[in-house]
């Protein structure tokens, strides 16, 4: 048939269906007629003749129902039909289609939320050119993965290397710089970069231009390039920025160019300078401070180019075997490399949606099952009007798909809400990449897993429904009994719901745990009441340490003198908001150590009072004071760990100890170890010098208040401004929101497990509760005879709830089973608890025990109210 | 086979419905009784295939139904031949006359 004789059938059988089923019957009953006419021809009386043509017809509908399938486009208009029928069955049974698809919703909308998360973060590529190209280059020790690189090492391995076609590093930290000559000194984060970072990326200044090679030497001229940020905020977006000047801490440094927008690279900047070639700070081959990045050259492979730096890293292990031996540079990928920490909280709340959808579908397929039963006889009735059974089930699993498509749509918008509350959980954004959205991938995933969910909803519900024969169906329509083949199938789905949700209860008890150990974790110091910030003095207005300290001392006094103000302090570096800074230290009538034999603690610096401030312990000895200043001998006090380390816990007040390439301290007091880099650490071992005696004019201050400390943040502004307008304060926060934005990625975790686990708990018993009540409702008849033969409410009640609580507890022996291979996988995120926590599992199991109970106790209770009279009336 | 009738062969109706209309046109149970007269009775076209295949004929081209009357005055639906139809007429008698003489060669091979 010609194309458009197609397309015109086609539109008339779609458009023209009234008209055209209208003609059908007039020339059907036109053919009764004639037929009749024939008949009565034939000697038959015109009553025998009509009935006798209908009997040779046969059934009239079936006709129709075999003209129509055979019309072009019968496809399109059955199914047309079939979405009008099962939206109008749908809407007549609204409750059942709003709990189903707000059931499905929720499953498919997390799981949408969730891929595009992991679609972005961990399967599409980073903003560089040509991102599956680059690598970082990690130090390893004696195999043991150990972090940053030493510069010295890496400007060997950019010289020696031939798998690169560009190898760059950059330092693994920012320095803060005070930028003046402004209307207000302002602070400034900056990196230090080799000259090649951002060609290594493949990312162009958007104004101005790269650093040049010769630029790296000695005397290259300090050039700087800004971000986009500090170019917009500092500089107004003033184009002709390029070729003037910033003034970092009273140096003018030129600028060369402005990076693009949302540019970022392992850390914020405002500002990149160069790495300083040949400088004397960091000069050594055992400091290590740098990432390395690489791009490979087209054509080599990670193992050629890892061959490549292996060689280079033994050359240098032999040339130089007191830094450098058994030490290499591994290589890795950078996209994993940048998604390391975010991975496993995406995949475990991916695997938990997933989880949470299967048992909103088995869910939904029970229901449909039992909804199935229900609808036995209208089955009987359209296949005895002629319909196929191929027909019935495609207008059942319409039915199906109809509403998953409708969960799909509302699951959009499930994805949306959840998708920011991921994102603020989750530290995608840090990674520099684009903020995932919920693009056309994630809504043809969306449209797939629905699909692909009415098909699993419906097929074994439409293929149960529509099994039956329909004369034997029809004909005991009124005694509906329960179905084995379908009661066992929803029971089924029951156990594998339980099982789930226990595995999922478990798995949420393990991290509410680990949460809990988290929060009331002992840190060595006290966090409340407990104001933080940067200070910073001009070092041209204060030259000497004299001086220095002396602002320093005179302006503690005066906080201290604010009203709500406990005491005050300072220090180089705050526990929590600012990490590491790990310097050797070893007893002073020892040689050096060794790389490999030496011990490290945090180096602090703080003046008199600051351990009372921070409400750290003293164990024994002084405090460092007010009279330890340059030009008297210098002091220092350990904490413990210090102690145990280098004088096996001995008496360590009034011996002295070498700290780095410095001098030789006298050890005046003993404190406790405190939590100073991270919460999930171990307390670090940490040596404090005097604040005096190191003189420094950058300082982490905290002041200990009565009240809430945001409300002193003002007067310190105030009292600041009035006594030198160039010292710069700034991130003034709390010590309890620092402790809080550290557990936050975590808490954003454990919430959202838990928020799926309570939807999984909920569906469960929900399904439980269902299949129960329809077990029930099925067995009225038997149970009406039972009472009536004397059965007890007691024993009635315990033939349905040993149903129910038999059901529940194949599917926590499976669940619980299922939960420890399980929790192995989550191990990475747990904190002082063991994967086999047995309070997370008798907890989990006791839960969902008693919830799986109350579930099954309402139609339990429902069975002792059958009146058997009534019953047995119906009968 | 029951009852002694010859289910119709697939496809085989379409070029008996075509024939039939080959010479005037027919409405449907005309149809039905010319295929069963001629045939003696070996096919009985029921109402069943029938109107499906009408349905499928007019739906190619190869007949056009319109309204009419019969010979009692009756309105009745009557279908006749297109010129794509004929044409298909042709193929058909082709194509069958190659068939049945290819069959008629295999059961009568020694």
């Amino acid at each position: 048939m010609p194309a458009y004789r197609r397309i015109i059938s086609t539109l008339q059988s779609l458009f023209r269906k009234e008209e055209l089923d209208r003609d059908l019957d007039e020339e059907l009953s036109s053919y009764l007629d004639l037929l009749a006419e024939e008949k009565v021809r034939a000697g038959m009386s015109p009553e025998q003749a009509r009935r006798a043509a209908r009997l040779e017809l046969g059934g009239v509908e079936q006709v129709k129902e075999k003209v129509r399938e055979r019309r072009v486009g019968a496809m399109t208009d059955t199914l047309f039909q079939d979405v009008r029928y099962a939206v109008r069955t749908l809407s007549k049974n609204a409750g059942f289609s709003a709990v189903a698809i707000l059931i499905l919703a929720i499953g498919i909308g997390g799981t949408t939320a969730l891929f595009s998360t992991i679609n972005t973060a961990l399967l599409s590529g980073l903003p560089y050119q040509q991102p599956d190209r680059l690598v970082v280059g990690l130090k390893t020790m004696n195999g043991e993965m150990s972090g940053p690189v030493s510069r010295v090492d890496y400007f060997d391995y950019r010289e020696y290397s031939r798998s690169f076609e560009e190898l760059a590093a950059l330092t693994t930290f920012t320095m803060q710089f005070t930028v003046t000559g402004g209307r207000q000194p302002a602070l400034v984060d900056a990196g230090f970069v080799t000259w090649n970072l951002f060609r290594t990326l493949g990312v162009n200044p958007i104004l101005g231009r790269h650093f040049l090679p010769e630029e790296e030497d000695p005397g290259g001229g300090g050039q700087i390039l800004i971000s986009y940020g500090f170019w917009q905020g500092h500089f107004g977006g003033d184009p002709g920025v390029v070729g003037s000047t910033l003034n970092l801490d009273g140096f003018p440094l030129p600028i060369v160019g402005v990076m693009p927008r949302g540019f970022r690279f392992m850390f914020d900047a405002d500002v990149w300078a160069l790495v300083d070639k040949n400088g004397p700070f960091d000069s050594e081959r055992d400091s290590h401070s740098h990432w390395v990045v690489g791009r490979l050259k087209s054509g080599v492979t990670m193992e050629q180019a890892q061959a490549d730096v292996d060689a280079i890293s033994s050359a240098l292990a032999e040339q130089y075997p007191e830094s450098n031996a058994g030490k290499a540079l591994l290589l890795t990928e950078l996209q994993s490399y940048m998604v390391r920490d975010v991975r496993l909280s995406l995949l475990l709340l991916m695997g938990t949606t997933v989880l949470v959808l299967l048992i909103a579908c088995g869910n939904v397929a029970g229901l449909l099952l039992a909804r199935g039963e229900r609808r036995l006889s209208e089955m009987a009735m359209r296949s005895a009007l002629g319909a196929s059974r191929r027909r019935l089930l495609r207008q059942l699993l319409t039915e199906s798909l109809i509403l998953t498509i409708a969960a799909g749509l509302l699951g959009i918008t499930v994805a949306y809400l959840l998708q920011g509350v991921i994102l603020q959980l989750l530290p995608v954004g840090e990674l520099g990449m684009e903020r995932p959205v919920i693009d056309s991938t994630a809504l043809v995933f969306t449209l797939l897993v629905s699909v692909a969910t009415g098909l699993v909803v419906g097929v074994v519900p439409a293929l149960r429904g529509t099994a039956t024969d329909p004369a034997q169906q029809l004909r005991s329509a009124s005694r509906a009994s329960e179905d084995v083949k379908s009661s066992r199938l929803r029971s089924g789905l029951i156990v594998l719901q339980v099982a789930l949700s226990v595995a999922l209860l478990i798995g949420s008890g393990l991290l509410i745990r680990s949460f809990a150990h988290l929060s009331m974790l002992d840190l060595g110091f006290d966090p409340e009441n407990l104001l933080t910030g940067q200070l910073q003095i001009q070092v041209s207005q204060y030259p000497t340490p004299e001086e220095r300290n002396q602002f320093f001392t005179s302006l503690l006094e005066e906080i201290e003198a604010l009203p709500g103000v406990v005491s005050a302090t300072v220090i180089n570096r705050l526990p929590i908001l600012s990490r590491w800074q790990d310097w050797s230290i070893w007893p002073a009538e020892q040689p050096p150590p060794s790389l490999q034999e030496s011990f490290s603690a945090m180096a602090r610096w703080v003046p008199p009072g600051y351990f009372e401030t921070m409400g750290i312990p003293f164990v024994s000895g002084r405090d460092i004071a007010a009279t330890d200043v340059p030009g008297s001998p210098n002091v220092i006090v350990l904490s413990e760990g210090v102690v145990r380390a280098l004088f096996q816990g001995s008496n360590p007040i009034g011996r002295m100890v070498n700290v780095g390439d410095w001098q030789t301290f006298e050890v005046v007091g003993v404190v406790r170890d405190a939590r100073i880099n991270t919460l999930r650490r171990a307390p670090d071992a940490a040596f404090y010098m005097s604040f005096a005696q190191m003189g420094p004019s950058r300082a982490q201050i905290a002041v200990r208040t009565a009240g809430d400390p945001n409300t002193l943040v003002g007067p310190i502004d105030d009292l600041l401004r009035r006594k030198d307008p160039n010292v710069l304060f700034a991130k003034a926060s709390t010590m309890a929101s620092v402790l809080d934005d550290q557990v936050a990625g975590f808490r954003i975790v454990i919430l959202s497990l838990v928020l799926f686990s309570a939807v999984a708990l909920a569906l469960t018993a929900i399904g439980l509760y269902g299949v129960l009540a329809y077990h029930v409702s099925q067995r009225q008849n038997e149970i009406g005879v039972r009472i009536a033969m004397g059965a007890s409410n007691g024993e009635l009640l315990g033939m349905i709830l040993r149903r129910g609580l038999l059901l529940a507890g194949f599917g926590l022996l499976l669940g619980v089973a299922a939960a420890y291979p399980g929790t192995l996988l989550v191990r990475q995120l747990l904190f002082e608890t063991q994967p086999l926590d047995a309070a997370s599992y008798v907890g989990a199991v006791g839960f969902l025990g008693l919830v799986a109970a109350l579930a099954c106790f309402l139609p339990a209770w429902r069975a002792t109210q059958v009146n058997p009279v009534e019953v047995l009336r119906r009968e | 086979m029951t009852g002694g009738k010859a289910d119709l062969l697939r496809g085989t109706l379409d070029m008996l419905i075509l024939k039939t209309l080959s010479l005037q046109p027919v409405h449907g149970l005309g149809i039905s009784r010319r295929i069963e007269q001629i045939t003696g009775g070996v096919f009985q076209v029921q109402p069943g295939s029938l109107f499906p295949a009408l349905q499928r004929l007019e739906q190619e081209g190869w007949i056009k139904g319109t309204w009419g009357e019969s010979e009692n005055n009756r309105r009745a639906k009557f279908y006749r031949l297109t010129s794509a139809g004929r044409r298909r007429l042709g193929e058909e008698k082709r194509n069958w006359a190659q068939v049945t003489l290819a069959i008629t060669r295999v059961m009568e091979a020694t």
